[in-house]
C-alpha cells in the first residue's frame, strides 16, 4: 500500500459520520442487546412465516379430546390442549397478534403522547398546564383498570384492545417529551437559529424534536414490552381478542389457567413466550438508552 | 442618517419572585460600517439589549420602553414574521459558547443552508455550493468535505468560524457579536478577532462587539460604551475612552485588569463592593455607593450622559474624573496585551 493509499483508509477510518451512526457501533456492542435482538428476530420470524413453521392449524382439533391433555410428545412439539389442538402451533400463531398488538398500540401511545408532549413543552403557559393537567389525571387511574375500562366502552375487539391500550400510554410519552423538550427549548442552539430568522414551527420540527426524541425511543420499546404484557392481561380476564381462530398468547393462558395443576404445559409454554418477547425488547430497549443517551457517552 | 437608531430602549424580566429592571434606557446610533463596542461586567445588561433588539428574549423578558430604528422601521413594532425577515438578512448575531451553539444533530451545511434558503430564496443545489463558499471565507479547510460532519467533529474555535459562517452567509448589514471569544483559548481567540475584523472591512458591515474584556474592545472598536446597571455610563472614541475616561467605573474597570509590566509589589485596585440588584428602583446614580467621587448629588439625582472633552466623548456623571487622576496608558498597549 502507498503512503497515500494509507492516509486516504486512515481518513476514512476517521470520519465517523454522525451521532446515529456511532449509537449504532455502541449497539452493536452491547451483548445483552444482541441477545434482545436474537429473541425479538425469533419471534418475528414465527409471526411473519407461522403457515411454514406451526405444524397444524391452530384452530383445528388435530389430537384427543381429553380432560387431562398429553404434554409435549411425539408428533405434538408442546403438546395438546383439552379440546385437542396443537399447542406449539398455537404459540406460533399467537405471536402474530402479541406482537402485532405490542406494536400499534405503542404507535398509538406514541403519536399523541408526542403531539401532546409536543404542544406542552414548546408553547408552555396555559396550553402546558392543560394538556399535563389532562395527562395527570389519566397517570391516577391504573393503567390496566383503565384500559378494562375503555375496552368495556368501546367493546371487544382486537382494534379496541390496541387502541386501549396504546391510550393508557399516551401520559407517559408525553411527559417524557414534555421534559425532554423544556431541558432543550432555552438551549443556545435554539437562540442561535431564532436570531438568523427560522421560524418557530420549523424551531420546533428541525431543531428540538430531534434533539429530544432519543428518550422516546427508549421508551418506546419498553412500552412495548409493557403493552404485550397488559393485552395479555387482558385477554386473561376475558377481554382480549377472542376470535378461537386466532389465538393470542394471554388467551391460551387464560382458557388453560384453571389446568395449572394437571397440565402445567398449558400455562408454562404461553407464559413462556410473553416473558421471552417482554424480556427481548426489554434487553433492546436498554440497548438503545445506553448507546443513545449522551450523557452515559464517554 | 444612522444605519441603526436605539433610543431609551428598556427592558424587564416579569417572574413570580420579582421584577429585574435589566436594561434601563439605553440610546445609541450606529453608522454603517462602524465597530461598536459594548463593555460591562456580567449581568449589566449587555447581552440582553441585544437580544431585546431582534426581539429573541426570554421568554420571561419584556421590552417595556423605547424604540429601534433601522432603516424607516422600529424594529420593535414589526409583528414577529417581518422580524424574521430582519434577523440573519440584516442584522445578524454570534454567541458566546460555539460548543452549545450548534445543533448537535444537524450537519454543518445544512445549519449554514437552512438561513440562505430561508432569506435569499435559493434552491438546495445553490445554497449548498454558497454555504461551502461561506465557510472557506471564515477559514474553515476543505470546505467543501467539511459541510457534511457534524458540529461535534469540530474544535471549537473552527465551531465558531462556523457560527459566523451561518451568521454572515446572507451579507447582513449589522452583526452583533456577544462575548464570541470568551469561551475560547487565547491563541484562538485573536484568530477569531482578525477574521471579525477582515469580515468587517470585506462586507462592510457594522459590527457591534459584546464583551467584558478591554483589550478585545481596543483592538477591534472604532468606538466603546461601558454599561453599568442597565445604563451606558460613557461611551466615546476607544482611543479617547482609554486615554481620558471620564466616568469613575471606566477608571475602575482600566484599574482593576492585572499588567504584566507592573512591579511586583504593586496591588492591584479592584472597584470595591457589588453592582445594584437590578430589581430595585435606583435614585441617583446607580454607581454612587460604589464610587470614590460621590456626592450627595450623585446620589439624589441620576445623571443624564453629557458631552465632555470632545463631541463624541459622553459621560453620564456628575464628578467626572478630574485630569490629574488619568492613566497613562493608551488603547494601542491595552491592545498589544
Amino acid at each position: 500500500m502507498s503512503i497515500a493509499e494509507a492516509e486516504a483508509a486512515q481518513i476514512s477510518l476517521e470520519r465517523p459520520s454522525g451521532l446515529w451512526r456511532d449509537a449504532l457501533d455502541r449497539f452493536r456492542r452491547n451483548p445483552g442487546a444482541l441477545v434482545g435482538v436474537f429473541l425479538i428476530v425469533v419471534f418475528i420470524i414465527a409471526a411473519v412465516f407461522a403457515p411454514a413453521i406451526a405444524p397444524f392449524d391452530p384452530g383445528k382439533q388435530v389430537g384427543p379430546l381429553a380432560t387431562n391433555p398429553q404434554g409435549p410428545s411425539e408428533g405434538y412439539l408442546l403438546g395438546l390442549d383439552e379440546q385437542g389442538r396443537d399447542l406449539f402451533s398455537r404459540i406460533v400463531y399467537g405471536a402474530r397478534l402479541s406482537l402485532l398488538v405490542g406494536l400499534v398500540s405503542v404507535l398509538v401511545g406514541l403519536a399523541f403522547g408526542l403531539i401532546l408532549g409536543a404542544l406542552a413543552g414548546y408553547l408552555g403557559g396555559w396550553v402546558d398546564f392543560a394538556i399535563m393537567r389532562v395527562m395527570d389525571l389519566m397517570l391516577s387511574i391504573p393503567g390496566l383498570l383503565l384500559a378494562i375500562g375503555l375496552v368495556t366502552i368501546l367493546g371487544r375487539g382486537l382494534f379496541q384492545i390496541m387502541l386501549a391500550v396504546g391510550v393508557i400510554q399516551i401520559p407517559i410519552f408525553a411527559r417524557l417529551l414534555r421534559g425532554s423538550i423544556l431541558g432543550q427549548r432555552e438551549a443556545d442552539y435554539v437562540l442561535a437559529a431564532r436570531s438568523v430568522g427560522v421560524p418557530g414551527r420549523k424551531i420546533l420540527l428541525v431543531h428540538i424534536l430531534p434533539n429530544s426524541i432519543a428518550p422516546l425511543i427508549v421508551q418506546g420499546t419498553l412500552a412495548m414490552a409493557t403493552a404485550i404484557i397488559e393485552v395479555a392481561a387482558l385477554s386473561f380476564v376475558g377481554l382480549g381478542p377472542n376470535d378461537p381462530r386466532f389465538p393470542e398468547w394471554g388467551n391460551i393462558l387464560a382458557e388453560n389457567a384453571n389446568r395449572l395443576q394437571e397440565s402445567a404445559h398449558l400455562v408454562f409454554f404461553p407464559g413462556l413466550a410473553i416473558v421471552l418477547s417482554a424480556l427481548g425488547i426489554n434487553l433492546i430497549g436498554d440497548g438503545l438508552r445506553e448507546a443513545i443517551d449522551p450523557k452515559l457517552k464517554s | 442618517m444612522a444605519l441603526l437608531s436605539v433610543s431609551d430602549l428598556e427592558v424587564k424580566f416579569f417572574t413570580r419572585r420579582a421584577t429585574v429592571h435589566a436594561v434601563r434606557g439605553v440610546s445609541f446610533d450606529l453608522e454603517a460600517g462602524e465597530t461598536m463596542g459594548i463593555v460591562g461586567e456580567s449581568g449589566c445588561g449587555k447581552s440582553v439589549s441585544s437580544l431585546a433588539m431582534l426581539g429573541i428574549l426570554p421568554r420571561a423578558g419584556r421590552v417595556t420602553d423605547g424604540e429601534v430604528r433601522f432603516g424607516d422601521r422600529n424594529l420593535l413594532e414589526l409583528r414577529d414574521a417581518q422580524l424574521r425577515d430582519v434577523r440573519g438578512k440584516d442584522i445578524a448575531m454570534i454567541f458566546q459558547d460555539p460548543m452549545t451553539s450548534l445543533n448537535p444533530v444537524l450537519k454543518i451545511g445544512r445549519q449554514i443552508t437552512e438561513v440562505l434558503t430561508k432569506h435569499m430564496g435559493m434552491d438546495k443545489a445553490n445554497a449548498e455550493r454558497e454555504a461551502i463558499e461561506v465557510l472557506g471565507r471564515v477559514g474553515i479547510p476543505n470546505a467543501r468535505d467539511r459541510v457534511d460532519d457534524y458540529p461535534h467533529q469540530f474544535s471549537g474555535g473552527m465551531r465558531q468560524r462556523v457560527m459566523i459562517a451561518m451568521a454572515i452567509a446572507c451579507h447582513p448589514k449589522i452583526l452583533i457579536a456577544d462575548e464570541p471569544t470568551t469561551a475560547l483559548d487565547v491563541t484562538i481567540q485573536a484568530q477569531i478577532l482578525d477574521l471579525l475584523r477582515r469580515l468587517v472591512e470585506e462586507e462592510g458591515m457594522a459590527l457591534i462587539l459584546i464583551t467584558h474584556d478591554l483589550g478585545v474592545v481596543a483592538g477591534v472598536c472604532q468606538r466603546t460604551n461601558v454599561m453599568y446597571a442597565g445604563r451606558f455610563v460613557e461611551t466615546a472614541p476607544t482611543h479617547e475612552l482609554f486615554a481620558r475616561p471620564r466616568h469613575p467605573y471606566t477608571l475602575g474597570l482600566l484599574k482593576s485588569v492585572p499588567r504584566l509590566d507592573a512591579a511586583r509589589k504593586e496591588k492591584l485596585d479592584p472597584i470595591g463592593g457589588a453592582p445594584p440588584e437590578l430589581t430595585m428602583e435606583m435614585q441617583g446614580c446607580s454607581f454612587a455607593p460604589r464610587c470614590t467621587y460621590a456626592t450627595q448629588e450623585s446620589r439624589e439625582r441620576t445623571p443624564e450622559l453629557q458631552r465632555i472633552d470632545t463631541k463624541d466623548h459622553l459621560v453620564a456623571c456628575w464628578n467626572p474624573v478630574p485630569d490629574q487622576d488619568l492613566p497613562a496608558e493608551s488603547s494601542d498597549e491595552w491592545a498589544a496585551r
